[in-house]
């Protein structure tokens, strides 16, 4: 799939990341951008809406452990991620297609390029399409398979 | 007399447990059949679809379907009695989310057929034989209706008016429910004719609970002995009751068994299993960010967890349905 350039949504946390303006000049290439004000407002609804919706990857960029300005909207965005990515594989969606960073980088210049970086790691498991990740592409195996014949 | 009202109660893909919940009506059957004209219910009377087919359109004052559509059979009778009914109302979880036969929307068809005529275990099949739609047997042909590619809500094939939740319903949210057709007095079409809240608000257990609840470990409810007062999340059981729907009757819970979801999630969300992932996110606690991923790896299938019930009305179950359109789902 040469060429290929999966569509990345990357949801960050204004606190931690930035209260920017996605029309910057510096955040050029960064095509799905959701800032919110504190990352344990990002719903395990709107990841999955995003990928209803034809994202082939998730990037959830939170405040580092013990940094969060409220009280522990991270930490808990963080056990929805890793929940998640235990879901995903039964739907037939590479668990790599949902990334958490916990960092910090309040002018937000790093976020093209991680986005970029998201996106070259994932490419080569196309474009995600629900039960159609699979060992194959280089991803885990589905979801728990029907018991072997004896 | 003025004529009675006219019902059918019929079953799609279901397990008949949404019927027995009907003749748990007990004595109240005997009022029911009084104040109405059963015209159709296959599991208790001799009524035929060609009865149903030569009434007039919507000569049925109530249509209660229970059991999700698998197959063509199932969705040309939901199509019928829509046509038939003034009212549907779609009964128990397989009927409003799909149920536990949508569990099978995590595989297809074909895996599922390779399974269970084939690799199954249990399966001594030589020869190979599967099920055929059109057979030959001694000169006549033999029909089965097709089956579909995935599992579907009543509502994903026709317009239901109102939903009764539940693995099965409890009978008196039944009687309710009939109660409310006879007397005209219902809620907004498109309602669930069940209570609001969630379940925790009503259960016997949340008595004890401490003001800020952490789970630590993850455990199964057969490898510990419980205190009967105490919430099951308090001892890292997985309880699904802060996104489930009340109105059961909590007899889950008052054996001894943590709520599994069957009432679907409260009024006004759509995918329950998000509601059941972000309520257990919020109350995982670990000493490390690190230790987060590895108290999470100890759950045991949590999409099935999650979405028990619901599979084909969440988000994704959705959007997989969407990959298979209803009349183009024979291969
Ligand atoms: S909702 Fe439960 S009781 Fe009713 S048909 Fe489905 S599995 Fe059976
Ligand atoms: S989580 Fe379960 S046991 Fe605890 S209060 Fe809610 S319904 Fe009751």
């Amino acid at each position: 799939m040469k060429d290929y350039n999966p569509r990345i949504v990357c949801f960050s946390c204004k606190f931690g990341w930035g209260y920017l303006d996605p029309h910057k000049e510096s955040l050029k290439g960064v095509d799905h951008w959701v800032p919110v004000a504190c990352s344990g407002k990002i719903d395990a609804t709107h990841i999955l809406e995003a990928f209803a919706k034809g994202a082939d990857g998730i990037l959830i960029l939170v405040c580092p452990e013990g940094d969060c300005h409220l009280q522990d909207g991270n930490f808990k965005t963080e056990a929805k991620v890793f929940l998640l990515q235990r879901i995903l594989p039964a739907w037939g969606l590479d668990s790599r297609r949902l990334r958490v960073i916990a960092a910090m980088n309040p002018d937000g210049e790093k976020i093209p390029a991680l986005v970029r970086d998201m996106a070259s790691q994932i490419a080569p498991l196309g474009p995600a399409r629900l039960f159609a990740d699979s060992l194959a592409a280089g991803g885990e195996s589905g979801r728990d398979s029907f018991p072997a014949r004896a | 007399m003025a004529q009675k009202p006219k019902v059918a109660i019929t079953w799609l893909g279901a397990c008949g447990g949404c019927d027995m919940a009907v003749v748990d009506l007990d004595a109240g059957l005997l009022d029911v059949a009084d104040k109405l004209d059963i015209v159709l219910w296959p599991v208790a009377l001799d009524y035929k679809y060609q009865d149903v087919q030569a009434l007039s359109d919507c000569s049925l004052a109530l249509a209660i379907i229970s059991g999700c559509v698998r197959n063509d059979e199932h969705l040309e009778i939901a199509r019928l009695l829509r046509q038939k009914a003034g009212l549907v109302l779609a009964l128990g979880a397989c009927a409003c989310f799909g149920g536990t036969p949508g569990l099978a929307n995590f595989v297809g068809r074909q895996e599922i057929l390779d399974f269970v005529y084939r690799d199954a275990p249990t399966v001594e099949n030589p020869e190979g034989t599967i099920p055929q739609e059109k057979s030959l047997v001694n000169g006549h042909e033999l029909t089965l209706p097709a089956f579909h590619e995935k599992v579907r809500a009543i509502k994903q094939v026709i317009d239901v008016d109102y939903f009764l939740p539940g693995c099965p319903p409890p009978p008196h949210l039944i009687s309710q429910a009939i109660n409310a057709v006879l007397a005209g007095d219902l809620p907004p079409k498109g309602s669930a004719l069940a209570p609001r809240r969630a379940l925790c608000d009503v259960c016997p257990r949340n008595r004890k609970k401490p003001a800020r609840l952490e789970i630590h470990q993850i455990r199964q409810i057969h490898t510990i002995e419980t205190d009967p007062d105490y919430c099951f999340l308090e001892e890292g059981i997985l309880c699904m009751g802060p996104a489930t729907r009340s109105g059961c009757g909590e007899t889950c819970i008052r054996n001894n068994m943590p709520c599994r979801g069957c009432f679907g999630p409260v009024a006004g969300v759509e995918d329950a299993g998000t509601k059941h992932l972000s309520a257990l996110a919020s109350i995982l606690r670990t000493e490390q960010y690190f230790d987060l991923a590895q108290l999470v790896e100890t759950i045991p299938d949590p999409a099935g967890l999650f979405y028990r019930f619901t599979q084909p009305v969440s988000i994704l179950g959705k959007a997989a349905l969407k990959m298979h359109p209803l009349d183009k789902e024979r291969p």
